[in-house]
């Protein structure tokens, strides 16, 4: 009982999402010290940016397992963005490098496989690089939105 | 090139002078199976029954994967208290299954000093399916390989029917180079040469040459057939984690159903677990029963990992791993980097900039 109540609301969330126009839907996991700070400044300086992006605190770029971006995806963003400190800079001194190989790996592999590969999209943004973030979300967005909705890893029940 | 049944001998000899001598507890090797085209992996504990060893092209397990378990560090105090000490172990390694205990002492799973290696130079392995399929309406009764290394199979009807090597060897062992095992401590037979050395990369690039939308539709129709089995990971020398992120249901990662997206991203993570660890033993293609062909993407991240990192698995015991390594200068050019310049630059900024330059 309870879970038809709930599916019905979903499908009507659903119909009624499908009724507007797409807008793409970006999850960015941010670092906690350094590009989530980023993202802050970039709000705080009243730089204007697209507000499709839905953002995700993590303690560091290199907490993030792959699992959580294909997650995502999956889950239907329409991609995922990831930020963290500059190389060098990394809270944890070398977090960042480590998570550097490992999305290096997951984007070729992504590719290779077909999928575009602005799905996943991987950068550096520092605590004072407010403008940097704005204009790093608004290339992402651009360019999802010429992709359109992401339709191969998203999860169709 | 040493036969077969030299290296076989010498096997057995070997493994029965380190068990009478109490150099090893346990000896991984393989026996003969009840069917035809295969062996079964056998651990001995008693010198007297060193004769039931086998070697021949139907070795194909790689033996690796039974060694973690055999380490295992006691999960308490209270464990440690009763644990037995670990044991001294003997294995048979081809090429590939050399360089997984290679890479298993590398991430400290196995204690170097606890094993006895024993190499053997491999001439590649048999694919027992496509031998079957070699055989079409046939049904192989026995099998065999003479000295030229040609394989023979007695059918129902008694007939021998011989089958070319290269035409039922496993697609790993086609793609093989390094069949010579990397480190051990006895080396029976060989040695052998590596046939090709581009055979993988010339295949991974075959399949890079089709637009994308091809690629995906290739992909997803292989990987459709998957019924989550996870006998790839089972197989796998290099999936010993004790709790699987597949196992974890709190959050659950990785769906468990057989819907083509969770499938998908079941496929695409356990290819990144395996990315710089994997020895392309072909280990988890053998395991897969619906024969999907598993070393499509663990292949791609193998020639992904020597491009971009110079590094190959399974190489040195003394090297770091792969993803547990970096360095300052590593390659970044698949970073997103903004379209223009930032619009409001304060001088906080440039200062950072003029940082960074430097």
């Amino acid at each position: 009982m309870q879970f038809e109540g709930i599916m019905n609301q979903t499908q009507s969330v659903q119909q009624a999402a499908s009724k507007q126009a797409w807008e793409p839907k970006i999850v960015a996991f941010l670092c906690n010290w350094c590009s989530y700070a980023g993202a802050d400044l970039a709000g705080v300086s009243r730089i204007q940016y697209p507000c499709n992006v839905r953002v995700i605190r993590v303690p560091c770029s290199g907490r993030i397992n792959p699992a959580f971006l294909l997650r995502a995806l999956q889950n239907g963003a329409d991609a995922v963005l990831v930020s963290g400190c500059h190389p060098g800079d990394c809270h944890y001194i070398s977090g960042n490098l480590v998570a550097r190989r490992k999305f290096a790996l997951l984007k070729a592999l992504l590719q290779y496989v077909g999928i575009e590969p602005e799905r996943v999209q991987f950068t550096w943004v520092s605590a004072s690089e407010g403008g940097r973030f704005a204009a790093i979300i608004e290339k992402v967005v651009e360019q999802v939105r010429k992709l359109g909705p992401n339709g191969r890893l998203a999860k169709r029940l | 090139m040493t036969a077969s049944h030299e290296i076989e001998n010498r096997l057995r000899a070997t493994a029965e002078k380190l068990l009478r001598e109490k150099k090893v507890d346990l000896f991984l090797g393989y026996e003969k199976a009840s069917l035809p085209f295969r062996t079964t992996p056998l651990l001995l504990t008693a010198a007297e029954e060193a004769g039931r060893l086998v070697w021949n092209s139907f070795c194909t397990v790689n033996l690796a994967v039974y060694l973690p378990r055999l380490f295992k560090a006691p999960a308490d105090a209270r464990e440690a208290k009763s644990a037995t000490p670990p044991p001294k172990v003997g294995i048979v390694l081809k090429g590939c299954d050399a360089r997984s205990v290679v890479a298993l002492i590398q991430e400290r799973q196995v204690p170097r000093e606890n094993l006895v290696l024993v190499g053997i130079g491999c001439p590649g392995v048999v694919d027992a399916q496509k031998a079957e399929k070699t055989l079409g309406e046939h049904e192989a009764l026995g099998a065999g390989e003479d000295a030229q290394g040609s394989i023979r199979a007695v059918v129902e009807d008694g007939t021998e029917i011989t089958l070319y090597r290269q035409e039922v060897l496993a697609d790993a062992c086609l793609e093989c180079r390094s069949p010579m095992p990397a480190i051990c401590d006895l080396v029976l037979g060989g040695p052998v040469e590596a046939k090709e050395t581009d055979a993988a990369r010339r295949r991974a690039a075959e399949f890079e040459s089709k637009p994308p939308d091809a690629r995906w539709a290739r992909f997803q129709e292989m990987i459709s057939k998957c019924i989550r089995c996870n006998a790839c990971r089972q197989a796998c020398p290099m999936c010993y984690c004790k709790e699987c992120l597949l196992d974890q249901t709190r959050p659950r990662l990785i769906g468990a159903g057989t819907d083509i997206s969770d499938v998908t991203i079941y496929h695409l993570v356990r290819a990144l677990h395996t990315a710089g660890r994997c020895t392309e033993c072909g280990a988890c293609v053998r395991a897969c029963p619906m024969g999907i062909d598993t070393r499509l993407l663990t292949r791609k991240l193998s020639l992904e990992a020597e491009d971009l990192y110079g590094y190959r698995a399974g190489q040195s015991a003394d090297a770091i791993p792969l993803l547990s390594a970096f360095a300052m200068d590593d390659p970044q050019d698949f970073l997103t980097e903004p379209s223009h310049l930032p619009a409001a630059s304060s001088s906080a900024q440039e200062a950072e900039q003029a940082r960074r330059a430097k």
